[in-house]
């Protein structure tokens, strides 16, 4: 009885261990910062954390299929900068929206086409691909930012308040939960799954694996898309280098996800409470006054405990052929 | 080990959490690794603390979504006043608007304006671009061939750009032999040594002078020059921004550099700094300090007459 | 009546090189066959080419009477040849109910979507393994906190999920305990009663012998010839492969 409690404890901890990190992180701010709890203050921070939630939602997808997207920070940017210069010229802004989602999708897609058809890992292959989109982006501004008084109602997809909730709180919460309903429900979301878990067994059983990574990495490339419209739409700007910052920020993200759980696995639930840590950490350490080199100090601690956590399933991934 | 790593943490920033009651100063610097935006942000720090000010000193990276966050942040933090550096107001009139209700007083440095901030602090880059361009332009007799370095990425390396493409159109008997548009990487010395050689070599022999958008990229050049064999004296090379590498390269004998406009970084932070105390603190009204959004102070073209000694500024 | 598996003249090479040659071989409904031999002597060439992994050089191999070539494992099993090989393919992460169904989930309607059908999968999981007398009370378990045995029977399963009839064991008790082997040793013997057809290559002569009605012996890519086992012993058997004569 006392063993299997002990056991029973120690599978709770590796569940929900850094979870209740979270919690630590926010009582500790709570307590330590005097304006933390203020609703204001809250808002501010899940506003803030939106971003990478949803770019970690896309990684984590394509994670899930056992492939790694580096490009999305560049590709964000890209259809940052489309979006932007179609509703800074005057152009329908419901297009700039669509054109911004089909930019993100059409590189994730070919990221998946350039990892499942000519075979380059996608460590590399996606690299290759930000750099493509870094160049593009570049090509459309020759580097200056697009900055304008643009059609309050695409404004509003970033800054509006809905139900007395910022709206980019909304649009993460549908995200996390579309993701959560297609892994967990549906039957490609599954194959998906087994794509990541075992590839071959997956094959064997008639799964095609190749268009799963196909998927996964076209849903990365599409969450990018859709995180360059609210971004453009929240700061009324666009600029080629937009979304740089969060590649390492989202990454961390999902790597905090995979230490709760489901452990070792990229999962949403994860990747949004470790978004929460590092949004509050980001937001607590300012109302503390800690200069800003201690945030880059603690955010690489945390990529480094989380991965030390989970490192299999990425390393798996990062190498894979 | 994680909740070890974690008690860590928790120590150092406990141990950085200041003490109420002074007047709290949160400074944005939009990218800390570039080397002019520290010289503003780190002046700025410095001379706030020797006031007894609680200061917090934060980097955007370069990146409008982690700008628009730490004004937030700081918003949040009840800083009694926000100082920017070389940061974005159009891109983030929402969080200034929000700044100026919330009563916190918002001083820019080479930013521009807003209708929500005191005012900018700023070097007129126009002016700064013409110094440095009929600077080159007297050194060659306005005529010749001259190879640019550029970086079309920032604003200000932008519009010295512009303003020398104004110059030459008037100067015809001065012909642009070639130009190489620096990327923005992390690796941008490499790329601008690479292209820079590369046109060095192809243009040999007709080169009677080299213009560079900031110093970074003379430093680069001048470097390759060296290597070359070229002696001082033998080519003009100029550019913008100054600074005690810049000053050390126009005394060196061996260096090519030849003249660089020295913007006072230093002095602005410094500027900024006591402008917030005058209007925030001693409550004296904004216009004893500037009428009109720009505070615009000299920027010296600093050569081989007026190069101050080592550790010391031209102005 | 012809036999469920039939080959005849089968042969499989690479360039000069000879992997296999003239196998004949039938395999009638019901039968439990064991196929042995040294090293090398052409066992999992024949086996990845029953299972679709691999297409022969030469033959031709008859399902039902019916010449059949399959392009892949995958169209093999939807013909109802299902093959468990050695590191049982499975995904040792996810759960018992989700390796039985891989690739042949139950769906169900919702609205317009076709969503998994849990409830009907883990029900059926349960059902499975109750033919196969394991006890395995949590089919939400995942495959990894399973013994060697368990994760066998988990991989019989499936093939049961697939309604294969001619179920083929790639070395199914290698690796295995002597406590595990008999549990898998059960579990083909409750397979065979259920009416499956089995194929099982196996090193292990005592284990063929326990099981299998007969055994086919391979040598050097050929097939030297086909014993019954109710006769025999594992030490015949092993006699037989290293003089290669059956008699």
């Amino acid at each position: 009885m006392n063993r299997l409690s002990e056991a029973a404890t120690r599978a709770f901890i590796a569940r929900y261990g850094t979870a209740l990190g979270a919690v630590a992180v926010f009582v500790f701010f709570a307590a330590a910062a005097q304006n933390f709890l203020t609703p204001g203050n809250l808002a501010v921070v899940l506003k803030q954390i939106s971003y990478i939630a949803i770019l970690g939602i896309g990684f984590a997808l394509a994670l899930t299929a056992a492939e790694l997207d580096l490009s999305f920070a560049n590709v964000t940017s890209l259809a940052a900068v489309a979006t932007g210069t179609l509703v800074h010229g005057g152009k329908p802004w419901g297009l700039a929206v669509l054109a911004g989602l089909a930019i993100g999708l059409a590189f994730g897609l070919l990221n998946g086409l350039v990892v499942t058809r000519l075979k380059v890992p996608s460590l590399i292959a996606t690299l290759a691909v930000a750099s493509i989109a870094n160049g593009f982006a570049f090509m459309i501004t020759g580097g200056v930012s697009i900055v304008g008084r643009w059609n309050p109602d695409f404004v509003f997809l970033g800054r509006g308040v809905v139900l007395g909730l910022p709206i980019l709180v909304l649009w993460t919460a549908a995200a996390a939960a579309l993701a959560l309903f297609f892994l967990k429900q549906t039957r490609t979301g599954l194959h998906l799954t087994f794509t990541g878990e075992a590839e071959d067994a997956a094959r064997l059983a008639g799964i095609a694996t190749r268009r799963m990574k196909l998927l996964g990495l076209g849903l990365s490339g599409a969450a990018a898309g859709a995180t360059a419209i609210l971004l453009t739409a929240s700061l009324s700007s666009a600029a080629p280098t937009s979304a740089g910052d969060f590649l390492l920020t989202a990454i961390a993200a999902v790597l905090l996800g995979m230490t709760m759980i489901e452990p070792g696995r990229p999962n949403v639930t994860g990747t949004l409470i470790g978004a929460l840590i590092i949004g509050m950490l980001g937001n607590g350490l300012v109302l503390l006054g800690a200069p800003y080199y201690v945030q880059d100090i603690v955010l690489g601690i945390i990529i480094v405990a989380s991965v030390s956590v989970s490192a299999s399933t990425l390393t798996k991934a990062a190498f894979h052929v | 080990m994680r909740t070890g790593l974690l008690i860590a943490a928790t120590a150092a920033v406990l141990a950085l959490a200041p003490d109420a009651h002074a007047m709290k100063l949160g400074i944005v610097a939009f990218q800390m690794s570039s080397e002019t935006h520290a010289r503003v942000a780190n002046a700025a720090e410095a001379a706030a603390k020797q006031k007894g000010w609680e200061v917090t000193l934060l980097n955007s990276r370069g990146a409008m979504p982690e700008h628009a966050a730490q004004l937030e942040n700081l918003i949040s933090a009840k800083v009694d006043a926000i100082l920017v550096a070389m940061g974005k107001p159009v891109e983030t009139d929402a969080q200034l608007a929000q700044a100026k209700s919330a009563g916190i007083r918002v001083l820019t440095v080479m930013s521009g304006t807003s209708p929500h901030t005191l005012f900018d602090i700023q070097v007129n880059e126009y002016e700064v671009g013409a110094q440095a361009a009929l600077y080159l332009l007297g050194q060659l007799n306005y005529q010749g061939g001259v190879l640019l370095s550029r970086f079309e990425g920032n604003v200000g390396t932008r519009i010295r750009g512009k303003v020398l493409d104004a110059v030459l159109s008037e100067n015809t008997a001065v012909k642009i032999l070639d130009s190489h548009g620096m990327a923005r990487t992390a690796s941008w010395r490499d790329d601008v040594k690479a292209g820079m050689s590369a046109l060095l070599l192809k243009h040999q022999g007709k080169i009677d002078g080299i213009w560079a958008s900031f110093d970074g990229q003379a430093f680069v050049i001048d470097d390759v020059l060296q290597g070359m064999g070229l002696a001082k004296g033998k080519l003009p090379l100029v550019s913008v921004d100054g600074g005690q590498e810049a000053s050390a390269r126009i005394r060196d004998k061996t260096s090519l550099m030849t003249a660089t406009v020295a913007i006072p970084f230093e002095r602005m932070g410094t500027a900024a700094v006591d402008a917030l105390d005058r209007i925030v603190v001693q409550k004296k009204p904004k216009d004893d300090i500037v009428h009109g959004p720009y505070l615009f102070m000299g920027a010296v073209l600093v050569d081989a007459s007026n190069v101050p000694a080592e550790g010391k500024w031209p102005w | 009546m012809a036999a469920l598996l039939s080959l005849r003249a089968i042969g499989k090479s690479y360039g000069a090189v000879v992997a296999l040659s003239a196998i004949d071989l039938d395999i009638d409904a019901g039968d439990v066959v064991g196929l042995c031999g040294d090293n090398g002597a052409g066992k999992s060439t024949l086996i990845r080419i029953i299972s679709g992994a691999l297409p022969p050089s030469a033959g031709e191999m008859r399902l039902d009477g019916r010449p059949v070539a399959f392009a892949s494992p995958a169209a093999a099993l939807e013909s109802g040849v299902a093959t468990i090989y050695q590191d049982l393919a499975l995904a040792p992460r996810l759960a018992v109910y989700q390796n039985i169904f891989m690739g042949a989930e139950h769906l169900r309607r919702f609205g317009f979507l076709r969503l998994l059908d849990k409830r009907r999968m883990r029900a059926e999981s349960a059902h499975f393994l109750a033919r196969l007398n394991v006890d395995l009370p949590d089919v939400d378990r995942p495959v990894s906190d399973l013994s060697g045995g368990q994760r066998q029977a988990v991989a019989i399963c499936r093939a049961l999920r697939w309604n294969a009839r001619l179920v083929v064991m790639d070395e199914p008790t290698a690796a295995l305990g002597v406590r595990e082997t008999r549990q898998v040793l059960d579990l083909i013997r409750e397979l065979h009663a259920q009416g499956v057809t089995i194929l099982i290559v196996s090193h292990n002569m005592d284990d063929l012998v326990a099981v299998t009605n007969r055994v086919v012996l391979l040598k050097n890519g050929r097939k030297i010839g086909e014993c019954r086992t109710a006769a025999a012993t594992a030490d015949d058997l092993a006699h037989m492969i290293a003089s290669g004569v059956v008699p």
